[in-house]
Formats: structure tokens, C-alpha cells, sequence
């Protein structure tokens, strides 16, 4: 899922210091997860913009925020407190945000939230990351543990030289994570292969941002089948 | 005589390395390379150590050819993708630089730039197959380069690491990767690294140990609590205690030099890699002590 942290309250202000009015969107799906877009944090934040003089017209906790034709449909029966909001929070990452922005052609629209990563939720609201979505997974040839999102170099063939007692140069608090591939192997009785492989330097062109993907089938091509 | 031919002539190599200042001050660095010159056999020249930004490791490398000194240009992925390496490669070929050590890096978090972007679109095992193929006359992308490379290429090892073996199976993709010399980190266990030896002899590289002087017992004690892949034995430390304070570094200077002086006479490795970090004055006199001079 996206993890998102609340971005400072203040900086948020500032940011929304010239409206008055908003309407407030959250997501039930990761935003609900991490505790920033569920109904607890709209009211919560809601309590808190009342408490600074702003009003609140609204506000709902939206399916998925991120798909814009659904977001755009849930947001209907809320016509009339909308047309009196000025300003537009969004309260779940930087995608559902921006859905809004593509909703609500003539209203600004801000971002209550900073969107950190793709995480595991590891135990109730504590997150990992462990998938850069990189675009061409390597995850076969390391023993399934991403190297490139669980080493802070993303070295493909590790350990460097900086790896202390089986901790990461970067921080003791993370373990190696090409002392975690290299034990991973071993119980895997797969270290022939970890020796013999070294990883080629990484196709970087499959993770060229804007990425888009169609996944339906044509209907068209369907039907001349 | 080059490098790469002394190396293979079987003579003791003595490297050593200059570390380029922040800001356009070299005159203390000149002095460095000045008398070092005609003692080692090359001076590596540091990459931004430690992430620090300072002066490019090939600016100095041309001039300690000026000087008459051969250098070893030091080169990292922390901070250049595959096309600023690569094109840097050329540009040190075309000055005559010779030699290049292939290190992935310290991470920018241990540096002076925090807030800068990691590159790492290559690491030290993919760097030495680059170097390899500019050498062969193709790039990365295997296009024909008009006119090829001749580099002799090295990289570094830890032969404390812990847990070692990971390490060793970088060592030996390194050596299939084309790394043709090592300098190790930092060692002061020679019956140990006796022991690395006899493992690395198997492969067809030469070894230069890595030598760091302990200028105090307290600074033994850092290195084995802080430092990466190095353990300093106690009885060095208790060494360095009993000569006390003002004899602490001369005491340092004596076991570098015992420590060269040993690895030399009973033929354990190809020869040293001296690194003085900010006692480059220093040098000669533990040659010197060592017999090498
Ligand atoms: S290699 Fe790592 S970053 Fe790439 S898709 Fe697989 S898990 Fe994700
Ligand atoms: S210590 Fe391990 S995880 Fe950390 S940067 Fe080095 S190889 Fe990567």
C-alpha cells in the first residue's frame, strides 16, 4: 500500500491561508490504513481547521481515491456543500490528490498528507519498504529480498564495504540487506547460484516516469477475433 | 616502470594515496605528492572520501603525473550513472592515467552533501566489466569506441568483514569481473590475514595489504567500535598504552612498519597500500623503518 504521514499542520495553513471553506476527501483503502484519510482523521482535522476560524462544508471518506470515475460518482450526492467550498483537501497520497485535481477543474486542491512510499504493514501502522517498483523485478535472483529498495545503494551485488557485523553502513538499525540475500541463499541452498551470478548493471529505461498501463482488452480487436 | 609492470615484476609494491583538499588550495597536497615521489610506486587519488565534496580525483591524478608520481585514480558510483563513468574513463585514458580502483562508495548520508541524490546506477562488481569492455573497445551499451581504453584495474577488500563469506563471494565476482590488483582495508592481525592469503592466492590477482597507522590506543579503540571490517588485536592496543602519550604515534609508526616489514619478508602478499590520513609526512619514515627505503 501507499504510506502516508499528516504533512505539519502549520505548513498546511499556510499553504491554505487565503480560503475559508473546505471540503475534505479521505480514502478508505491505504490513507484508512496509515491513519491519515479514515473518518477519524477527517474529523480530526476538522476540529482542528474549526478551531483556526476556517468552515467546513464536508467531507466523506471516498472508495479509492486514486480511480478518478469512481471518486467523481461517490462525490454526487454532495453537490450543494461543494458548490459553497472555496478549497478542496485531499486526505490520501499524492495520487488521490490528484484525481481531485483532475475532478475539480476550477477549485484548488490541496494535500493534508505526504506520500513516502510503497510499504508492508509490518504490525498495526508500522511500515516497511520493500518494493521500488522498479519496473523489471529481480526478486528471482535474490532469494525474493529487494535489493534495490532494501539496501540504501541499491547494490546489486553486495555486501559493500561498509557493512559492520551484519549492519547496514547507513544506519545500525537496519540489518544488511545483502547479509539478509546471502543467508536467505544459504537456507535456500541456493549460494552456487549467488556466487556464479554476478547481477548485470539494471535496465533503468523500464522505470521512465510517466508510466501508463492498459490492461483491458481491446474491444474492438475482440471482436474481429 | 609502470605500476602494472612492477607489480608483475615481483617486486614489494608500496602504494600510498593523496587526498584531494576542499577549495583550490593545493599547495599542501603538492607538497604530499612531492615527497612521496620516487619512494611509492603509486599514489591512489581518493574519489570524494567519505562522501566529502572536494577537489575530482582526476584533476589530481593529472597532477601528480606533472609530478612525476603514478597515480591510482579512485573511482566511485556514488555520484556519476553509467554515462558520466564511462565518459570520465575516457578522459582519464586521454590524460594517461593508467590505473583505477572500482569502489561502489560511501553512502552521501556519511558526507557533507546529506540532502544530495545517491546514484548508484552501477556498483564496484559492474564498474571493473566497464572498464573491461572500454578496454576491449565497446561500451556499455556495446558500442565500438574509436580507439579503446588500457587500464589496469583494481578494487578493494575486507578481509575482516563480518560475516566474511558474503565478502568473499564479491571478492571472487570482482576477479571474474576483471579486477586484476587489490588493496585491502586496513589489517593488524597478520596471522589472520595469513589466513585471507591463503584464499586469495588461488585467484590471479596481486594483493596489496592496507596499512593504517594507530597514532594512540584511543584511536584503536574507535576503529574496533566504529569502523567497518577492521579489528585492531588488543595487544596493540595495550602496545600503544604502555609507550603513553608522547609516544603513542612513534609506537604506531613502529608497528606499521613491523607489520610492512613482515608481510614483505615472508612473502604473504604482493605488497602495500599505506594509508596515512593526514599523516602523509609520515610515509617515508615508516618506509624507511620498514627497510623499504
Ligand atoms: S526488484 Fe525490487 S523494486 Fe523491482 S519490482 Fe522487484 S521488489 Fe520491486
Ligand atoms: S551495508 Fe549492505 S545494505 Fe548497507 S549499503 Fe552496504 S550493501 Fe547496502
Amino acid at each position: 500500500m501507499i504510506i502516508t504521514k499528516k504533512r505539519d499542520f502549520q505548513e498546511l495553513m499556510e499553504n491554505i491561508k487565503n480560503y475559508k471553506s473546505f471540503f475534505l476527501i479521505g480514502c478508505s483503502e491505504c490513507a484508512s490504513l496509515c491513519g491519515t484519510g479514515n473518518q477519524e482523521a477527517i474529523d480530526a482535522l476538522t476540529e482542528a481547521l474549526k478551531a483556526e476560524g476556517k468552515e467546513v462544508e464536508g467531507g466523506f471518506v471516498a472508495k479509492t481515491g486514486c480511480q478518478v470515475l469512481g471518486t467523481k460518482t461517490e462525490l454526487k450526492p454532495f453537490k450543494e456543500a461543494l458548490d459553497k467550498t472555496e478549497c478542496i483537501l485531499v486526505m490520501s497520497c499524492g495520487a488521490g490528490t490528484q484525481a481531485a485535481v483532475e475532478i475539480f477543474e476550477d477549485k484548488p486542491v490541496y494535500a493534508t498528507n505526504d506520500s513516502l512510499f510503497l510499504g508492508n504493514m509490518t504490525r498495526f501502522q508500522f511500515f516497511d519498504e520493500r518494493c521500488s517498483l522498479c519496473g523489471k523485478c529481480i526478486l528471482d535472483k535474490t532469494g525474493g529480498i529487494c535489493p534495490i529498495t532494501a539496501c540504501p545503494k541499491g547494490i546489486l551485488n553486495g555486501p559493500c564495504g561498509g557493512c559492520k557485523d551484519g549492519k547496514c553502513e547507513v544506519s545500525p538499525d537496519i540489518k544488511c540487506a545483502w547479509v539478509r540475500i546471502y543467508e536467505r541463499m544459504k537456507k535456500l541452498d541456493r549460494l552456487q547460484d549467488l556466487c556464479d551470478n554476478a547481477l548485470e548493471a539494471k535496465d533503468w529505461s523500464s522505470s521512465i516516469k510517466p508510466r501508463t498501463l492498459v490492461t483491458r482488452p481491446d474491444k474492438k480487436e475482440e471482436k474481429k477475433k | 616502470m609502470s605500476f602494472k609492470d612492477i607489480l608483475s615484476s615481483g617486486k614489494f609494491v608500496v602504494t600510498a594515496e593523496v587526498g584531494p583538499p576542499k577549495g583550490t588550495d593545493i599547495k599542501e597536497m603538492i607538497h604530499h605528492i612531492e615527497l612521496l615521489k620516487g619512494k611509492v610506486d603509486a599514489l591512489n587519488v581518493t574519489d570524494n572520501q567519505s562522501a566529502v565534496m572536494r577537489i575530482c580525483s582526476m584533476a589530481v591524478c593529472k597532477i601528480c603525473l606533472e609530478h612525476g608520481v603514478e597515480p591510482i585514480l579512485q573511482m566511485t558510483c556514488r555520484d556519476r550513472n553509467r554515462i558520466g563513468l564511462q565518459s570520465d574513463l575516457l578522459g582519464a585514458s586521454i590524460l594517461n592515467i593508467k590505473n583505477v580502483l572500482c569502489m561502489t562508495g560511501d553512502h552521501v548520508l556519511a558526507g557533507d552533501h546529506k540532502q544530495a541524490k545517491p546514484v548508484y546506477d552501477v556498483e564496484s562488481v559492474q564498474l571493473l566489466g566497464v572498464v573491461n569492455s572500454l578496454n576491449n573497445g565497446k561500451d556499455m551499451a556495446g558500442n565500438d569506441l574509436k580507439g579503446s581504453t588500457d587500464f589496469f584495474q583494481g578494487a578493494v577488500v575486507t578481509p575482516e568483514a563480518n560475516p566474511l563469506e558474503p565478502q568473499l563471494i564479491k571478492f571472487e565476482k570482482k576477479v571474474r569481473a576483471g579486477a586484476r590488483f587489490f588493496q585491502t582495508q586496513a589489517i593488524y592481525d597478520i596471522n589472520k590475514f595469513k589466513d585471507f592469503m591463503k584464499y586469495a592466492k588461488k585467484f590471479p590477482v596481486k594483493i596489496l595489504a592496507g596499512i593504517v597507522v594507530l597514532k594512540s590506543a584511543g584511536m584503536a579503540n574507535f576503529i574496533n567500535n566504529n569502523v567497518p571490517g577492521i579489528r585492531v588485536p588488543q595487544e596493540l592496543i595495550d602496545e600503544l598504552k604502555a609507550a603513553g602519550k608522547e609516544k603513542a604515534l612513534d609506537t604506531g609508526l613502529n608497528i606499521a612498519a613491523r607489520h610492512i616489514k613482515q608481510l614483505k619478508e615472508e612473502n604473504i602478499c604482493d605488497g602495500v597500500h599505506i594509508m596515512a590520513i593526514g599523516m602523509e609526512d609520515k610515509v617515508p619514515t615508516i618506509m624507511e623503518r620498514a627497510g623499504l627505503l
